[in-house]
């Protein structure tokens, strides 16, 4: 496949970007003979693949750690490490099996702990059952907690 | 009896993420797909990261032509120098699984400026430089830096004269990079020790440029962590 020109990148960028779900563009499952090979293409890119997109300038911020992010982290490192997943399908779980809505709408270390989650159920280490128990049990501890 | 601390509250704020990280790392360690203490390790490592061995490393070429060499064909090698093992580091003797051996220093020129992106999700080499800052992760920086590199620059306070080509090096899961800015006038003479502190993480990623006399990033708004990283305690 030649590869496209610049102008023809930008604006398949600009459509990328006019067919993310905040914009509501009408086209929830439109006949088939409204779907162009620009927005065949368009469609097709996976959710983080955002290079290129139009946006507007934001304030650059720093960010605190949260205790539970950096337990995220160690612990889908540790899942990696122990040969649980391999860095390909991680951040293809993460990064692009979440979908378009998730992916944007999810905070950075919550599509990462989505991810460990189903990463061990989808392998079938745990139940789903095992883990809806075992989130039932951590809420109830906390509730427990805090009644004291 | 005075009682001057804050009376707790009523009801523990705990979020749905919390509540999940705790069930999935109870689960996984319950299962055997890892150790308490494998997990305690890699949350101890984490802390020891930062910055300073990629600006030691800066320095280091800075004041050494053949290190400068280098640094700029093997960054692997030139890591050693600043006590970083990409190949056999910790904590898995390995490295990090998600970090991974390949690593290249970009060499800035008065004509040519270096900065680092990863545009597919935010790999960034967190050996040698630690976590990445939160914007570098945001869809907005990947976004927009591969587009209009000169604009997103000004906004971080870098005003690049025209004449001056911007690289924008997109990261990937193979190979992350680090910038060697230029070394600034002004500071002739200097130590490898006042050198590194004038690196800072953004010149790092390429967002600054190093001054003498500025030796932290730019100041920005903090969000603030509802349930903090326990340091130490």
């Amino acid at each position: 496949m030649p590869s496209p020109s610049r102008s023809a990148l930008m604006r398949h960028f600009d459509l990328v970007g006019q067919l993310q779900p905040a914009y509501h563009q009408p086209q929830h499952a439109p006949y088939p003979d409204a779907i162009d090979h620009a927005k065949y293409r368009a469609l097709l890119r996976s959710s983080h693949d955002v290079g290129g997109e139009p946006d507007v300038p934001i304030e650059w911020e720093e960010k605190e750690e949260e205790q539970w992010e950096a337990n995220t982290f160690a612990t889908c490192e540790c899942l990696a490490w122990r040969g649980v997943w391999s860095a390909e399908e991680r951040r293809r779980r993460q990064n692009v099996d979440v979908g378009e809505t998730q992916y944007l709408a999810l905070p950075y270390y919550g599509r990462w702990l989505l991810s460990a989650a189903r990463i061990i159920v989808d392998k079938q280490y745990v139940t789903l059952t095992e883990l809806v128990n075992k989130i039932d049990e951590v809420k109830s501890r906390y509730e427990q907690k805090s009644a004291r | 009896m005075s009682d001057t601390h804050k009376a707790a509250p009523m009801v523990d704020e705990v979020s749905d993420f919390e509540i999940l990280e705790m069930a999935v790392r109870e689960l996984a360690i319950e299962k055997g797909l890892f150790s308490a203490e494998d997990h305690r390790r890699w949350i101890e490592y984490v802390h020891t990261l930062g910055p300073l061995p990629a600006a030691r490393l800066a320095a280091k070429a800075w004041l050494d032509p053949d290190f400068k060499k280098l640094a700029v064909a093997d960054g692997v090698k030139a890591s050693l120098a600043v006590g970083i093992d990409w190949i056999n580091g910790p904590p898995t003797k390995f490295g990090t699984p998600s970090d991974y051996c390949s690593f290249r220093v970009l060499e800035d020129t008065p004509k040519v400026k270096h900065v680092v992106v990863c545009t597919l999700c935010s790999c960034y080499p967190r050996t040698i430089l630690g976590q990445s800052p939160e914007w570098y992760r945001t869809p907005n920086y990947r976004r927009r830096l591969v587009r209009w590199p000169r604009q997103v620059l000004a906004e971080f306070g870098l005003q690049l004269a025209a004449d001056v080509e911007i690289r924008v090096v997109d990261s990937n899961q193979k190979t992350r990079y680090m910038v060697l800015p230029l070394r600034p006038i002004g500071t002739e003479g200097w130590s490898e020790q006042q050198l590194t502190e004038i690196v800072t993480r953004d010149c790092l990623i390429g967002v600054a440029m190093p001054q003498p006399g500025v030796t932290s990033n730019a100041k920005r708004p903090v969000h603030p962590a509802v349930h903090p990283i326990h340091t130490g305690h």
